[in-house]
């Protein structure tokens, strides 16, 4: 009886010490701690885009004491996407990350990012305002800010010039998607066999990019893919119009083919490429020809879905998130974003940024590199459904079974629009 | 072992017994721990994260029972991944074996500059899959890859291997031929150099052909060999990740999708872990499976 009792006096007490124990604890992190607090930011994209980043970090690094960022390179956007969910699951995340925007949505709907409502307050009154709203839309969820807009981008046609002028064709991008059709049809050669050697216009099947270049043209004839809503407008006029220009270049004009890279453009194995703004700087680098960059067509109208990268916050310590906000702000303020456009051509995401003399000074002399601030007046958000668990894929299945396995366009259309409804009802809802 | 066996308790040990027991426990215990931690403990939490429909990130997960195992054998995609993944497993091996063995034989006669040619046929073994991957899908491209120069002249006509749903499987099959083609080889080389030339010498004096030398004396006597690789081969082909990732994503249209990458897009990219789960048991269970059939058949014909 009395070895019980000492057993619950004990217990007891230890379970106030361990309380007490976590509650200094607790206080102790609301006090800022000595010396430079230290956060972990995940970065995506190689090549000029990678190291603009990591200039930036460098730079931000040089003017403060009282922070340290360190940059971790961790591979794609879809490699990020999966160490991210691994590092959730483990418990052990990065304080910043660079995520490509359609993720964005999931992972702040399950609460792991930082809702930035609070920090944004305590800025002054002003401060969204400069970000351009066509960039700053698609960093909410469910109207809680959840992101800034980093490297964001449009797609853009990368024309190699040179064969323009070979095939004598004006030196200057297609206006319409018709105009377009008559350019790569023209732009297209074939040997004495009948062999095409070089064709119009290589379209892009990556897991990522497939959809969104497809969503540029349904814009174009005035149309979308869905609505706020997730309402699914695949089996509309304008979207089975789109699959059915796209599909008649590749099997009845075979001046069109599927493309994995840009190395298409490359190797002049197409005259013509979709990429994003992104690339610009790769782009010109690694060309031996002339390349012009230019806008996605238009028809009925001109559209452009805004793509790239957010940066968000999924730390979890009081003080490295105060750390990890003064980055973000710095990462989206005008001078990194009007640098950062000059060396890699994703857009600056502000007004300040795009006016920035170093930018105009720069554009100025380089005068391609404009377009892509020029076609802004342009952008709009991505559609819904590539929020989906599924949803890119199911969009990128839907341009292989029109452009490589040539079905039915109104069945693709019906069969694709079935999948994401399903998707969403399962997967989303 | 013994000490399991005989029905007694640590308590009745004596003092010998108990000091072997606890060099047992010792000598083991690490064994057993990296063993539990890294592959038993993540073989049951699959099992039980296969009964449940998680995204991996949401702290809530929704008990399914064994729906997800219901939803994957109801999905033809499941069993086009299936189909994909035993073509790819019994064409590889099989030519990959039949080339090395032949390459081996070639080799271990006695030719000027052999071990030049081993060097060079091993070479894709200690390469990066990835770069081959990537080499590969170079060769591959219809209008100035290497294939296509080889192949004009001949009068093939162009084909586009990557972005074709009946020959994105081939392509994939091809390159993993190529790359395994070395490591195979050398062990049967080593198989071969075992077999006495006594052997070979009285079959040659009874007046035996090239044919039933080789079939009646080479083939039987690198058996083992051919088994360990048999299994081994058949076993690394159903892991067979990073080729398929590189060079077509498992496309297009799941073409050239195998369980593995399958399972990797449901759980990285889809936010299936509950799902993804269940693939990787079901290849856990057919992997061991496989196993067993092969040690089984083996007796019959494998002659140590």
């Amino acid at each position: 009886m009395k070895k019980k009792r000492v057993g619950v006096v004990l217990a007891i007490v230890m379970v106030l010490c361990l309380s007490t124990g976590l509650w200094a604890a607790g206080q102790v992190e609301q006090a800022k701690p000595e010396g430079p607090i230290k956060i972990i930011y995940w970065r995506s994209l190689t090549g000029v885009a990678g190291e603009a980043q990591e200039e930036i970090v460098k730079r931000f690094n040089a003017s403060r004491s009282d922070i340290i960022v360190e940059s971790q390179f961790q591979g794609a956007y879809a490699e990020i996407l999966q160490k991210l969910q691994a590092g959730l699951a483990a418990g052990d995340v990065p304080d910043l990350v660079l995520l490509d925007s359609p993720h964005l949505q999931i992972f702040a709907k399950e609460g792991v990012l930082v809702n930035l409502d609070a920090f944004v307050a305590k800025e002054p009154k002003n401060f969204l305002q400069d970000y351009i709203p066509g960039l700053l839309a698609d960093s909410y969820y469910s109207k809680n800010l959840y992101a800034l807009p980093a490297l964001r981008s449009t797609p853009l046609l990368y024309i190699n010039e040179d064969m323009l002028a070979e095939a004598g064709l004006p030196r200057r991008a297609p206006a319409t998607w018709d105009e377009f059709r008559e350019y790569c049809k023209k732009l297209t050669k074939v040997n004495a066999n009948g062999e095409p050697i070089q064709y119009g216009v290589g379209f892009t099947m990556g897991a990522t990019t497939a959809h969104w270049y497809f969503q540029g043209a349904v814009y174009a004839f005035d149309g979308k893919i869905s609505d706020e809503n997730f309402g699914v407008h695949l089996t509309e006029a304008p979207a089975v119009a789109a699959a059915k220009l796209w599909q008649d270049m590749v099997f009845k004009d075979k001046s069109a083919v599927p493309s994995t890279s840009h190395d298409d453009l490359f190797n002049k194995k197409v005259a013509m490429v979709f990429g994003s703004t992104g690339s610009m700087g790769n782009v010109m680098n690694r060309a031996t020809f002339k390349v012009l960059p230019a806008f996605i067509p238009g028809q009925v109208r001109n559209g452009v879905p805004v793509g790239g990268a957010v940066i968000a916050m999924p730390s979890t310590d009081k003080w490295r998130q105060w750390a990890a906000w003064e980055f973000m702000k710095f990462f989206t303020g005008t001078d990194s974003q009007a640098y950062l456009a000059e060396k890699t051509g994703y857009m600056p995401n502000s007004t300040s940024a795009s006016k920035h003399p170093d930018l105009v000074k720069y554009y100025a002399a380089n005068p391609h590199w404009k377009v892509a601030i020029d076609q802004l007046q342009f952008v709009q958000p991505q559609a819904s459904v590539i929020s989906l668990p599924k949803g890119t894929e199911i969009l990128r299945q839907m341009v292989e079974k029109l452009l490589i396995a040539n079905m039915d366009v109104n069945t693709v259309m019906a069969e694709t629009k079935a999948d994401l409804e399903k998707e969403y009802n399962e997967n989303f809802k | 072992m013994a000490l399991f066996s005989r029905k007694r308790t640590v308590h009745s040990m004596t003092i010998r017994e108990k000091r072997d027991f606890h060099a047992f426990v010792g000598f083991t215990a690490p064994t057993f721990i990296l063993l539990g931690i890294f592959i038993l403990w993540p073989i049951f939490y699959s099992f039980y994260l296969s009964l449940f429909k998680w995204n991996m990130i949401s702290p809530k997960k929704t008990f399914l029972g064994f729906q997800n195992y219901q939803d994957m054998f109801g999905d033809p995609v499941f069993w086009l991944v299936v189909k994909n993944t035993l073509l790819m497993a019994f064409f590889t091996v099989i030519v990959k074996m039949a080339i090395s063995l032949y390459l081996a034989t070639q080799l271990n006669k006695k030719v000027k500059g052999s071990s030049v040619y081993r060097a060079i046929i091993f070479s894709p073994t200690f390469t990066a899959n990835v770069a081959i991957a990537m080499v590969w899908a170079w060769i591959f491209e219809p209008t100035f890859g290497l294939l296509r120069v080889v192949l004009k002249p001949l009068g093939f006509p162009m084909i586009d291997w990557i972005h074709s749903t009946s020959h994105s499987l081939p392509a994939v099959i091809i390159v993993l031929i190529w790359s395994g083609i070395g490591y195979d080889m050398v062990l049967f080389l080593a198989a071969l150099k075992n077999i006495s030339l006594e052997i070979y010498d009285a079959a040659l004096v009874d007046g035996a052909n090239t044919y039933q030398i080789f079939w009646r004396i080479t083939f039987p006597l690198v058996s083992p060999t051919t088994f360990f690789l048999l299994i081994t081969g058949f076993i690394n082909v159903l892991k067979a990740f990073d080729i398929v990732r590189i060079m077509t994503e498992g496309g297009p249209l799941n073409s050239s999708n195998v369980v593995v990458h399958f399972l990797y897009q449901n759980a990285f990219q889809w936010f299936r872990t509950g799902y993804a789960s269940a693939l990787a048991l079901i290849l856990f269970v057919f992997i061991m499976f496989i196993t067993l059939i092969q040690n089984r058949l083996s007796k019959r014909w494998v002659h140590y």
